[in-house]
């Protein structure tokens, strides 16, 4: 039971600068089985993040319902696995013994936490990197390192908040392709937040378009995989649905 | 003669390169130098300003008779327990009210008025309730030391991404054990900052204390010179207190922080 149901979900808060309520995610439902990768893309301040701290457990949701396996979400937990835009690697820690430290809280030895976390940064083609301390890495790196530090806790759904926004657009590309292969590899359930239409489409099996809080609509990405942008960019079935989800988020 | 100095330097920065140790001590030669000449030309009276070598005979006798390595021991013993306290004290405390708003709402204000209070302003009424003594002097250096240690743990605490709080605990990390895995470690470069302070101050607070309620110790040995009109031993304590503290920082706190958060690239090199 890895799958995500998502239902009427609404957040709001009160703004005390403009001293009004604000209604920041309107009656979203959505369902993503297990193994799905699914993108929410939208513009800055649609509401995307909001949803993504709700399933995550980070804020409370005003009111509807979100399961994880059939079971609702409250506060954070390590079946949802998280992916930050801005890393949040623990700078105390080596890479090694950041990706083991999900295993580490679940109560697994050393040695054998050690071997998960070998075994996946290897994934990542990191095992170069195991001794190093994150701020010896580059950007693209060290958010590689956050996807399986991610994965190598086993969630049942990984939540991804921009994790590539951060990064320049040659590793970004990269990454979007590493990203796919190893969902092949492993084939979580993902729910991956992002504004950038290209890589919602590149890497989803299904995009959810969102603006001001709502769901516009859920386009099926039907592209073989595996993925690699140099077939993609001149693919017009993927012309024609990154052109088709600009348009519904550009005029919403 | 340009080349020349610029041959002496490179020099210098390779010997210093391979003996640190040499780089630490170096700078001291002019001035050692200089006080040494001002002396031999006898431009002020001996009596008022000894030489160096008067000092390092002094150092010598004193330690032979034993008292110095005593009063030494005294101010060291006298800091170390006033240090422990003063961490064990205020990195809890520090981390409560970094932690929780109601406790910070708490807090907060009396720390920052009893921090404005500073050590010496409390000796009249410490000697009044506890007499001359080791509990005055201790009391004191906890005083001196926990402030900023409390001041700069509750900054470090604050200064945590909350992304970090959210990572450990998304990882599956129990509450109690974010403390040691995330807030212990975050705070720690801006704990060093804090011990840096607290032990700074710390140290010249004990002196003070010595000088007015000691009994022994280097402030004691410093003002009990002055009784006997002997320049040579004030000069000397003053000289004993540099050395000491340029080892308690170059030796203690420096390695520590370069090993945590110099490493960790939280603290520019």
């Amino acid at each position: 039971m890895k799958d995500l149901i998502i239902r009427n979900l609404s957040k709001t808060y009160f703004d005390v600068y403009a001293g009004t309520q604000v209604t920041a995610v309107h009656d979203v439902s959505l369902s993503v089985p297990e193994s799905e990768f699914i993108s929410i893309v939208g513009p800055s301040g649609c509401g995307k993040s909001t949803i993504l701290n709700m399933i995550a457990g980070f804020i409370p949701l005003s009111s509807g319902e979100i399961l994880v396996g059939g079971k609702p979400v409250n506060g954070p937990g390590r079946d949802r696995g998280v992916v930050f835009q801005s890393f949040a690697l623990f700078p105390w820690r080596t890479v090694l013994e950041n990706v083991a430290f999900g295993p580490k809280m679940r109560g697994i030895g050393r040695v054998e936490r050690e071997k998960i976390a070998h075994e996946y940064l290897a994934l990542a083609k990191l095992s170069e990197a195991a001794g190093r301390y994150p701020n010896e890495l580059s950007g693209g790196m060290q958010q590689r390192v956050g996807v399986v530090r991610a994965l190598a806790n086993e969630p049942d759904v990984l939540l991804m908040d921009e994790p590539f926004a951060s990064v320049d657009a040659q590793t970004r590309m990269t990454l979007q392709e590493e990203l796919t292969r190893i969902w092949e590899a492993k084939r979580p359930t993902v729910i991956f937040i992002t504004h950038d239409v290209g890589e919602a489409v590149f890497l989803a099996n299904r995009v959810v378009a969102l603006s001001k809080g709502k769901v516009l609509e859920e386009i099926v990405v039907d592209l073989p995989r595996p993925r690699v942008w140099d077939d993609l960019n001149e693919n017009e079935r993927f012309k024609a649905l990154t052109g088709r989800v600009l348009q519904l988020v550009r005029t919403a | 003669m340009k080349s020349f100095l610029l041959k002496v330097w490179s020099r210098y920065v390779r010997l210093t390169a391979r003996w640190p140790s040499i780089g630490s001590i170096a700078p001291f030669i002019p001035v050692i130098a200089a006080w040494w000449i001002v002396t031999e030309l006898q431009i002020f009276p001996r009596v008022f300003l000894p030489g160096p070598v008067e000092v390092v005979r002094s150092f010598g006798s004193l330690v032979y008779t034993g008292i110095l390595p005593e009063y030494l021991q005294d101010s060291m013993v006298r800091l170390a327990v006033g240090a422990f306290w003063g961490i064990a004290l205020g990195i809890p405390l520090g981390i409560l009210v970094g932690l929780s708003q109601r406790a910070h709402a708490a807090l907060w204000p009396p720390l920052l008025f009893f921090q404005a209070i500073g050590d010496i302003a409390w000796l009249p009424i410490l000697v009044i309730w506890f007499g001359y003594g080791l509990t005055t002097i201790t009391v004191i250096i906890v005083y001196t030391v926990i402030f900023p240690v409390v001041l700069n743990t509750v900054l470090g605490v604050r200064s945590i991404s909350i992304n970090m709080h959210r990572a450990a605990l998304s990882l599956g990390a129990s509450r109690a054990r974010l403390l040691w895995e995330v807030v212990l470690p975050g705070a720690l470069p801006n704990i060093i900052t804090g011990l840096r302070n607290g032990l700074g101050y710390g140290w010249r607070a004990l002196i003070a204390t010595e000088i007015i309620v000691g009994t022994s110790g280097i402030g004691f040995l410093m003002f009990d010179a002055r009784r006997a009109g002997s320049v040579v031993e004030i000069l000397l304590g003053m000289i004993i207190l540099g050395i000491l503290w340029y080892i308690v920082d170059g030796w203690i706190l420096a390695p520590i922080e370069r090993a945590t958060g110099q490493r960790w690239g939280l603290v520019t090199r």
